[in-house]
Parts: C-alpha cells; structure tokens; sequence
C-alpha cells in the first residue's frame, strides 16, 4: 500500500500547479463562445473577442502533467536529446570542428552530422558551404539571431499546439457524434479508428 | 576582379595578433589552434599564420558567431 500511496504522490508532484497570478501565460476565455487563447506574457488590455474583453481562468478541474522539456522538443519539433546536447556543446565555445563535438558529447560522427542539419531544417542553425582549401567544400554551421531563434521556435510550438489542440477538439467531436448516432452502444474502436496510426 | 586578402596569402604572428587585439599570448595560441583545427586558419613553416581561403571565405559572409565546421566530401555530403 505504501507503493501506491507513494506513486499517487508521486504523480500529484509531477501535475501543474497553475495559478493565474503567477504563472508565466495566462489562459482567456469569450463569455459567448467557446473561443479559448493562450497568451504569453500579461496582456493589458486582455484578449477580446465579439469586442468584449475576455475572461482570464483562473482554475483548472482537469491535471495537467508538468511538460519535460526534453519530450516537448521531441515531439514538437522532431529534435531528440542529441540535437539539444550540440546546440548546448557548442554554444559560446567558438568555433569547433565536427570532430571535436562528436568526441566531447561521445556521439559518432554521423550522428552530429545528422543533428545538425536536423538543427538547420528547423531553423535554430544555419548552413554555409565554403570551400577547403585543399579542395572539396567544407559545411559551416553558425548561429541564427538569438530573437529570430526565440521568435520561430515559439511559432513553431504554437503551430503544434494548435494542432494538437485541434486534435483534441476533434476526438470530442467525434465521440460526441458516435454516442449522438449510437445512443445503446459503448465507446467501441471506431473512436479510435478515426485517428489511425501512422 | 577584385583581390581578396586569401589570394594575397597575408600573415601574421602570434605576437602582432595578441598586440592588436590586446589579448595574451597563451590565450591567442589557443584561438589559433581551434581555427587550424577547424581548418580556418593555417600556420606556415615558419610559424606565421594566415586566414585559409575557408576563414577568408567565412570572414566575408560576416555572419554571426560561427560554430561547428564540418568537412565535406567531393559530392557536397559531410563527411561521417
């Protein structure tokens, strides 16, 4: 029993405690629609919708698991931890070959290379090819500016919220729909054959 | 066309760099021997150093700070 006394704590610890007076994003919501926004900062004057400020949330009756930001950067953006550990490698080092990251990190080669134009897809890097002086090219990879950085990777997480948001949306819709048509019936596989695995 | 500090092949030493850029020697060594190492620079015979037409190359891109150099094979792919 202790066990689960301790895994229960254990999970309590790891939900978000949101309070809106303190939390770093506040939550609006419309009086009139079902219109919920995220906004980063405080906002003065707050969000409106159908021209009527809206309304801050101030409680939450769902927990939340606390994001990792490890799992966030994987899912949001396809970057694993490898990707994460050469932007932190590297960051105010200077210049560094590939060589000198692979070894420091105790990653192969290969591996590098890859997280690195992974990096330069995303836009966190960019990429220049110059030429060696002993011939072939060598890739240059340099920083973007830190605000453009900041500005596309909250963009980009936004875009995947909005998605994961309308997702979420949808599942409610769609077993909304399915108890509407099948009044006598459980929740049968069909909800879940509405998202198939890729 | 116009010549380009690679083609005129300047050098420079250790002494003069840390003169101009008011920094001890030991620690420019160190600056020099992560350039050489990341092909940017290169120190000649008799101990002079030059931009490699790779740092002269990336001098005028004047980009931002510049952080991993990773050779690249003959079809353009890096190297792994």
């Amino acid at each position: 029993m202790v066990d689960t006394e301790n895994d229960a704590a254990s999970e309590e610890s790891d939900e978000v405690q949101y309070d809106p007076d303190t939390s770093r994003y506040d939550i609006f919501e419309c009086a009139d629609c079902d219109n919920v926004v995220l906004a980063l900062g405080r906002d003065e004057p707050p969000m409106s919708c159908h021209n009527q400020p809206m309304e801050r949330i101030r409680s939450i009756d769902m927990s939340v698991k606390t994001p990792d930001v490890k799992q966030v950067l994987l899912e949001a953006f396809g970057l694993p931890k490898a990707g994460l550990d050469i932007c932190l490698c590297v960051i105010g080092e200077g210049p560094l070959s590939a060589n000198e990251v692979a070894e420091t990190l105790g990653y192969d080669r290969s591996t590098v290379t890859r997280y690195l134009n992974k990096l330069v897809e995303l836009g966190l890097l960019r990429r220049s090819e110059l030429n060696r002086e002993g011939g072939g090219v060598v890739n240059v990879y340099h920083s973007v500016d830190l605000e453009r950085m900041r500005r596309e990777t909250l963009i980009g997480f936004y875009v995947w919220a909005g998605e994961a948001a309308a997702l979420i949306e949808e599942a409610n819709v769609t077993k909304q729909e399915y108890l509407d048509e099948n009044p006598d019936q459980d929740l049968p596989e069909v909800f879940w054959d509405s998202f198939p695995d890729d | 066309m116009e010549s380009t500090d690679a083609e005129r092949r300047e050098t420079t030493t250790v002494e003069a760099l840390a003169s101009a850029l008011a920094a001890d020697e030991r620690t420019l060594e160190e600056h020099v021997d992560a350039l050489v190492t990341c092909e940017l620079a290169h120190v000649e015979a008799d101990g002079r150093i030059r931009a490699t037409i790779t740092g002269e190359e990336l001098l005028a891109l004047d980009t931002d700070e510049v952080i991993i150099v990773d050779p690249a094979g003959r079809d353009g792919r890096s190297n792994a």
